[in-house]
């Protein structure tokens, strides 16, 4: 296997002997952007937690800029670079947007250095400067996910793992996140995410993995992926897309 | 109206020295009502650095206050010889010490437990701090603990403990207001914000947690210290009190919860309100605490300080980070 | 081993009641998220009201059950309605400081109207007792024992059975889909206080005829009802029996053994233990649902 910057490795999850990730393996290449799709109960999001050392992996290795990560504390990992924007946006609602950003850039990989630097421009990456002094309940959904964004990268890390950041974005919306994702990576940091929209994912991806019940059935380029019987099939299987 | 960081500080110097002339103007009552304001204020402030900083909610922190008073009390009366301020000075450092071991050691279980369970362990931990201290004779607390005089002969006691309670609760405030200022206190912010979250970003949450606990334990452990001597005779009732287990999360509520005046505006106003508004009224007491709880929940849930900055956030919104 | 079997039966009595005494506070825990600190003064208020209705009326304290368990619904139902549920939606922190200030200011009502003395209900056959093997049985503690059993089990079928247990054990999983469902939401709020309260009151004759109480035990049988609930695991009565058994035989078998003075010492170690190894309880929590 190719080494990348992260690289999973036979990674499994059962919960009560169910398999939520089944001996999944892949390696990411920096500066890309990855997609990870699939049907509901996929696995998406178990992955994203397995990788941030949210849940301990039942098997696998997960690796790092070749450095092992699995077992490590969640901040730790966040130490090292990898961060994460949650789905659901979860800001610190008694807190200003700026102060939400400035707290990713006092942890993370940005261990405290260049504070305001790092805050600023994090927040005119996600496209929200002009919200800096708004309090973070004010904030529309869309404005949430800028906020959620601009306050993962703001923590440096070199890895974002973006869930489902366009979910329930109208099309403007959808735009500008893309916009914004583009802008993240031409800065130099990988993006992974999980994501249904599909017009979305097939513009902004250089690859595409998918998974279907806990396995990767699919790794590619998008125009690989989108003509992938095995995918289709998954795909049709489900009667109806993931609701978010 | 924000302050820089240099006229806070003075602001806070100013307030005390102002303070300090209280003595030489009030009468012997509100003397010993000042000291009880500046004492409670002091606890207020240590107790908000977990409380209110973090969000834990501690409903036991009367446990340090009696670990601490204990421990000096027991130390400094086999000690002989020394000079009194030298003897205090001892009584502080084994307070502290003794409430930073206790912190830090039953930190681990506890501060697993989130919210209300933290608020119920903790008081649990004062309980049984206070039947052990009771009922192992070595403690003394059910016979009673003395202390040693550490008056210095030309000064009234009264006056002297309101000093010692002034520069105790502004040492407090000023290392509350730093923490409140550094990185760390940034991290305690986003653990009371979204616990999971902070840790997602690189918080190290339970790091944090628990020093944020030790401090507060050993401040207030030390304040403990002081209010032992300005008693002079303790036993395990006078220092394990569940009313200043509820007082001190009032005096948050009240003031404003997270905000760094807040609880000494809190402990201000309720101190007053209880010593001399309702101080006829001891029948009535219970009640009257317990009105004051219901309306303050129901009425005033920010506190009196937020309500204004909740207010002052809509007007015009700004960083709260430097408060 | 005659003094442990009798020590184990004391324990296993005493538990019986502890479990009754919780039972209203892991309810309104586990439908409302609330920490009633009122609990304890519900539970006096019950015994107070058996004292003076089986005073006037001579009759047996046991009888009193029934019209203390509607009295104190109909006070429950209020207490929620108008004072509580003001609190419920802003934090956890500040319906349980509401529900401390209401106990307080109960409590010194209390003190007013009965004096800060111990009382205590005598039933007439408070001297009898019999005997089980080496094993001794005051009659009325295994009274209170059978009392508290039966009431436990009513509560269970009424949960599991009844459509009101239904539509609250339903809101307390899934309160947003029960409100979507057209459930009026703070009605079964209400309604599981009420339960809850006339549980405590119904606890309160329990203790009363086994136990001298005064107004300000209130805090010991809120406490112990917290620890029971932690225990034995959140809004089953299977989970406070199982608690309630656990806590009245440490507490006796910490009396006996190690002195009598420690209770909380024992009650509180094992708390930590516990929540060390099992931070949802023992049953865990049976309303919510599984993942």
């Amino acid at each position: 296997m190719s080494t990348g910057i992260l690289t999973v490795d036979r990674l499994s999850k059962n919960f009560r002997g169910l398999a939520a990730i089944a001996e999944v393996s892949f390696a990411i290449q920096p500066r890309s952007i990855t997609s990870i799709i699939g049907p509901n109960g996929a696995g998406k999001s178990t992955l994203f937690n397995l990788i941030t050392g949210y849940v301990e992996p039942s098997a696998g290795e997960i690796h790092f800029h070749g450095r092992r990560i699995t077992g490590l504390a969640t901040n730790r990992i966040a130490e090292l670079g990898i961060a994460r924007a949650f789905q659901i946006a979860r800001p610190f609602r008694d807190l200003s947007v700026h102060e939400n950003v400035r707290i990713g850039a006092l942890f993370g990989k940005a261990g405290a250095r260049d504070v305001a630097a790092t805050t600023g421009k994090s927040l005119e990456l996600a496209g929200i400067g002009h919200l800096a002094q708004q309090p973070a309940n004010a904030l529309t959904v869309g404005q949430l996910r800028h906020l959620e964004v601009a306050r993962a990268i703001a923590t440096r890390g070199d890895l974002l793992l973006a869930d489902e950041p366009c979910a329930g974005l109208n099309p403007t919306e959808t735009a500008a996140m893309i916009d914004v994702l583009r802008r993240v990576r031409a800065d130099g940091v990988t993006v992974v995410l999980v994501e249904h929209d599909m017009p979305s994912v097939m513009e902004i991806s250089d690859r595409i993995l998918v998974l279907d019940a806990g396995r990767l059935i699919a790794d590619g380029a998008p125009a690989e992926v989108a003509s992938n019987p095995q995918v289709i099939a998954a795909y049709l299987g489900s009667p109806e897309p993931e609701a978010a | 109206m924000k302050l820089n960081p240099t006229q806070t500080l003075l602001a806070m110097l100013a307030a005390a020295v102002i303070l300090a002339f209280g003595p030489l103007v009030l009468p012997p009552f509100y003397v010993r009502v000042g000291q009880l304001m500046v004492y409670s204020a002091g606890l207020a402030v240590a107790w908000a650095i977990l409380g209110g900083f973090a969000g834990y909610a501690s409903f036991g922190n009367a446990a340090f206050i009696g670990v601490g008073a204990f421990a000096a009390g027991l130390v400094e009366g086999n000690i002989s010889g020394i000079a009194p301020p030298l003897l205090l000075l001892v009584g502080l450092v084994v307070g502290g010490a003794c409430c930073g071991v206790l912190s830090a050691a039953i930190s681990y279980p506890i501060l697993r437990l989130r919210g209300t369970f933290f608020a119920i362990a903790m008081l649990g931990v004062s309980h049984v701090c206070a039947e052990v201290t009771n009922n192992i004779d070595f403690f003394q607390g059910s016979l009673g603990l003395n202390f040693p005089s550490v008056v210095p002969g030309d000064i009234d006691p009264a006056n002297y403990f309101y000093w010692l309670y002034l520069a105790g609760g502004l040492a407090v405030l000023l290392i509350a207001w730093q923490i409140r200022r550094s990185r760390f206190g940034a991290g305690l912010l986003s653990i009371r914000e979204d616990e999971d979250t902070a840790r997602m970003l690189g918080v190290p949450t339970e790091r944090y947690k628990r020093l944020a606990f030790v401090i507060s334990a050993v401040l207030t452990g030390m304040l403990g210290v002081i209010y032992g001597h300005s008693l002079g005779y303790i036993t395990t009732e006078s220092v394990y009190r569940d009313d200043t287990n509820l007082s001190l999360i009032v005096y948050s509520m009240l003031g404003g919860m997270g905000t760094l005046f807040g609880p000494v505006i809190g402990a201000f106003a309720l101190v007053f309100i209880t010593q001399v508004l309702l101080a006829r009224l001891l029948d009535f007491h219970l009640f009257a605490t317990g009105l004051l709880l219901v309306i303050l929940v129901l009425a005033a849930p920010g506190g009196v300080l937020g309500v204004t900055r909740s207010f002052s956030l809509r007007r015009r919104p700004s960083p709260v980070a430097a408060e | 081993m005659n003094l442990i079997a009798q020590t184990l039966a004391d324990g296993l009595v005493l538990g019986g009641i502890y479990a009754l005494a919780a039972v209203g506070f892991s309810l309104i825990f586990g439908v409302l998220h609330v920490i009633n600190l009122s609990h304890g003064i519900l539970v006096l208020l019950g015994a107070y009201l058996a004292l003076i209705v089986s005073q006037t009326l001579h009759v047996d304290p046991l009888l009193t059950i029934p019209v203390v368990m509607v009295a104190l619904f109909g006070a429950g139902y209020c207490y929620q309605r108008f004072l509580i549920q003001r609190a419920v939606d802003r934090s956890a922190l500040g319906s349980m400081l509401l529900t401390f200030g209401v106990a307080l200011m109960l409590q010194n009502i209390m003190i007013w109207v009965f004096s800060p003395d111990m009382k205590n209900i005598t039933p007439s056959y408070a001297f009898s007792s019999f005997r089980l093997g080496s094993v001794t049985f005051d009659a009325v503690r295994m009274s209170a024992l059978v009392a508290s059993l039966v009431l436990l089990s009513l509560l269970a079928a009424f949960l599991k059975f009844s459509p009101l247990g239904r539509v609250i054990r339903a809101t307390a999983q899934q309160t947003l889909a029960a409100r979507l469902c057209g459930v009026n939401v703070h009605h079964v709020y209400a309604l599981t206080f009420a339960v809850s309260a006339a549980f405590a009151g119904a606890a309160g004759i329990v203790i009363g005829i086994i136990l001298p109480f005064s107004p300000s035990d209130e805090a010991l049988w809120t406490m112990n009802a917290f620890v029971v609930v932690v225990l034995g695991g959140v809004g089953s009565p299977a989970g406070a029996l199982i608690g309630g058994l656990l806590l009245g035989v440490v507490n006796t078998l910490t009396a006996q053994y190690i002195g009598p003075s420690f209770p909380n010492v024992t009650m509180f170690l094992l708390l930590v233990l516990l929540l060390l190894v099992r931070p949802t309880g023992i049953l865990g929590n049976a309303f919510s649902p599984s993942r």
